[in-house]
């Protein structure tokens, strides 16, 4: 499986990617949407984790940006911290939506769940 | 339960649970990079455990990059502390430039979200005012929040302290998509009071995109 890591927190989102990395998932990171419309038009990737608070364009308004180019993309949410009508309307948009700090584990099962189970 | 809301008393609130609400996502995201840090390090202890080679530098990195975080989120909690503290007396010596330093620094996260570089050209000598230091920063963090609705395209805001025979005046500049229109809409009742609790004005320039606020040298005279 491939994902896609954006985040502007570079020290989170590089020390996420290699600790997915060692338990055999492969992602990709930029810190910023700006990147990630870059590294998406070269590749393709089977699931987004998005920050939702990022400078200029945040999370949300990237997959909206995303999905035209590769429709039906999953996507997992990220944020610091979020009012409820944030929670609300990502969780509506996304397979989920999740609080920092994460647990690796739970995030894993999450990731295998948005995509079937298909990473297995 | 009466409808008789104080709108100065409320705004006040309002703008106390956004600096909070901004420093709470500040401080998840500073826990955040050290409970990778932390998880990576458990991990990479494992596989030492079973025999596999540890890159000593990465962990160098690791360690680097928690105590930067560290001290990020004491900056933060130091800055809320700052905050509360300002409520302590409603009219005290207060220091202009460390006031609009503060809130740049409280600022942080809504202006770079939204892709704006606020900048401030700090005034030496300081400029010392006897006001009430939490209804002042009130203002900047209103002001500044409108600002970024009237940003020229430039996307920076410049804010400008500046000593005068009757006090102090506060410049905000680069607001260059200002207008009469927005300008009312954004004087509202709740800014009107604090103006009057502070005794200072707010002036605006449409044509050179600035906005002023005035206030005097001693909010007890």
């Amino acid at each position: 499986m491939q994902l896609l890591l954006v985040d502007d927190e570079k020290d989170f989102v590089e020390t996420l990617a290699e600790r997915l990395s060692l338990r055999g998932i492969q992602a990709d990171w930029v810190t910023s949407a700006e990147a990630a419309e870059a590294k998406i038009k070269d590749h393709r990737y089977d699931l987004l984790l998005l920050d939702v608070k990022m400078p200029r364009v945040g999370g949300r308004e990237l997959k909206k940006i995303i999905e035209k180019q590769q429709p039906g993309i999953k996507t997992i949410y990220l944020t610091g911290h979020g009012s409820e009508e944030d929670y609300q309307a990502g969780s509506a948009e996304a397979e989920y939506y999740l609080m920092k700090p994460i647990n690796i584990n739970d995030l894993i099962a999450k990731i295998h769940d948005a995509l079937g189970n298909k990473g297995d | 339960m009466t409808n008789a809301i104080d709108p100065m008393g409320e705004a006040g609130l309002q703008f106390y649970s956004k600096v909070s609400a901004s420093i709470s996502h500040d401080i998840k995201n500073s826990l955040a990079v050290i409970n990778e840090s932390a998880g990576y390090l458990e991990d990479v202890t494992l596989m030492a455990k079973k025999g596999m080679n540890i890159d000593i530098n990465r962990l160098e990195t690791l360690a680097g990059s928690m105590l930067k975080q560290v001290q990020r989120a004491n900056t933060i909690v130091k800055n809320m502390n700052r905050l509360a503290h300002s409520l302590d007396d409603p009219a005290c010596q207060t220091d202009l430039n460390a006031l609009i330093e503060l809130m740049l620094r409280l600022s942080e996260r809504t202006t770079v979200t939204r892709g704006v570089k606020v900048s401030a050209a700090f005034s030496d000598p300081a400029i010392t005012i006897t006001t009430h230091p939490f209804y002042v920063e009130n203002l900047i963090w209103l002001i500044l929040n409108f600002g970024m609705d009237v940003v020229g395209d430039a996307k920076a805001i410049d804010i400008t302290p500046e000593k005068i025979d009757s006090g102090a005046a506060v410049h905000f500049t680069g607001l260059e998509k200002l207008t009469p229109e927005a300008l009312d809409t954004f004087q509202t009742e709740p800014l009107r009071q604090m103006l009057a609790a502070l005794k200072s004005t707010l002036q605006s320039d449409e044509k050179s995109g600035r906005i002023t606020l005035v206030f005097p040298e001693n909010i007890t005279r």
